[in-house]
């Protein structure tokens, strides 16, 4: 069982490569056409629906720079896959290259405690958590810029920041009264 | 954590890669411009940081518990901080040297491209006057709304005075006339119904008795009106 290494292979000139791993394989669809339409750099999006990766792409794959786990938070399950993937994950991905994107946040059906488990776990990762709207395009834009931002700054592709000063800058935090009831 | 071997061998890899320079293996374009040439090398020189510090990383090692660690954590995030913005703040004084060197040089050179400098910074002279005037003005329009919002206020808290003050006269004006006048008025109507019920019976009585004499009262015209006016006050008990 191979796991994800960040620093095993070269990197290649003027390219980022970014992971999307999502259970539903439904928003990183959209994601991944929004994404390489970026002109400045040559954005590589692979796309997977859990980690471990399989072992016969393992020459052909490229350094993988980012790693974005999209979590939805309407099913249970994406959140459990999610947490079993982190497992194949090679501990040097987590100073910078991971980051926590979350969909569906805002709708009524979602139990508040899926939330804050989710945000307990990127702030105990030190990763960022991102929130994205997969239903209109414009949503889907705002997500790629946002994801973009951050695919340069690991792919060093920014002069005076590198990925773990960014994950810094960016870190999920809990506030501390995350286990009290919430008013809505 | 890799062992820093294979991350030292894929430094010194990448360097190679970049002496020997690579450009048909991923951009495909066969002009690169040197602007393009300088980003690219600044971003290899990033990724072979990024490489050097996970080494050195490596190398150092001390055990401590994550707790100890996320305490130290800010202090140093802070001091890089720190450094960073004092280095971009010296870049950019340095920067804006240049700029003025150049500008200078330029205008010593007394060619067109100076003419329209010069002409650029007559006119930003000219608009920085007008701004300033337009701030002038602006500003005295500002006190003026000012003067007539405290005069304004001031006018409301007089006016909410005054009428606290009428409803309190309002209010006053009821008690002490009823009050002086209360006990008069009742005495007085209780010598009223007393005078009425004495009417009443006096009436009664008379009536009973032209009754009981048997006499024709409507043929005589003043027994007549006698009995009328009789009429107009009720029977009580």
């Amino acid at each position: 069982m191979s796991s994800l290494k960040p620093f095993s292979k070269l990197p290649a000139l003027n390219s980022a490569n970014i992971l999307l791993v999502e259970f539903e394989e439904q928003f990183q669809l959209s994601l991944a056409d929004a994404l390489v339409e970026e002109t400045a750099v040559t954005v590589n999006v692979r796309l997977a629906k859990s980690l471990p990766l399989p072992k016969e792409n393992e020459e052909s794959r490229p350094r993988i720079d980012l790693v974005v786990f999209i979590v939805n938070m309407m099913s249970e399950l994406s959140f459990q896959s999610t947490e079993a993937s982190l497992k194949h994950l090679d501990p040097g991905f987590f100073l910078g290259k991971v980051c926590f994107m979350v969909t569906n946040a805002r709708n009524a059906s979602v139990p508040t405690e899926r939330l804050d488990s989710v945000r307990k776990l990127a702030a105990s990762l030190h990763c960022p958590l991102l929130f994205a709207e997969d239903q209109t395009p414009a949503g889907v834009t705002n997500a790629t810029e946002r994801l973009l931002t951050i695919l340069k700054v690991t792919a060093g592709h920014v002069p005076m920041a590198t990925a773990l000063y960014l994950s810094n800058l960016t870190r999920c935090t809990v506030p501390p009264d995350i286990d009290q009831p919430s008013f809505d | 954590m890799e062992p820093p071997d294979t991350v030292g061998n894929l430094d010194h890899m990448v360097e190679a890669v970049a002496l020997s320079g690579a450009p048909d293996s991923s951009t495909g374009q066969n002009d690169i411009s040197p602007v393009d040439m300088l980003r690219i090398k600044q971003q290899m020189s990033n990724q072979c940081f990024e490489m050097k510090v996970q080494i050195h990383a490596g190398k150092s090692k001390r055990t401590c518990s994550t707790s100890e660690a996320e305490r130290d954590l800010p202090e140093y995030v802070s001091e890089l901080e720190r450094v960073k913005t004092s280095h971009i703040n010296r870049t950019l004084a340095l920067h804006r040297m240049q700029m003025w060197h150049a500008i200078g040089d330029k205008l010593k050179q007394n060619d067109s491209e100076a003419n329209s400098l010069k002409a650029l910074g007559d006119r930003c002279m000219a608009l920085c006057s007008h701004i300033k005037q337009l701030q002038k003005e602006s500003r005295a329009f500002q006190d003026d709304i000012t003067e007539i919002q405290k005069k304004r206020l001031e006018m409301k808290r007089q006016t909410y005075e005054k009428m606290k003050e009428m409803e309190e006269l309002m209010s006053k004006k009821q008690h002490p006339d009823t009050e002086k006048y209360k006990a008069a008025l009742e005495k007085g109507q209780e010598n009223l119904e007393k005078h009425k019920k004495m009417t009443i019976m006096t009436q009664n009585v008379l009536r009973g008795i032209l009754l009981a004499c048997k006499v024709n009262w409507l043929d005589d015209p003043k027994l007549r009106d006698i009995t009328m006016t009789l009429e107009d006050f009720p029977i009580s008990d």
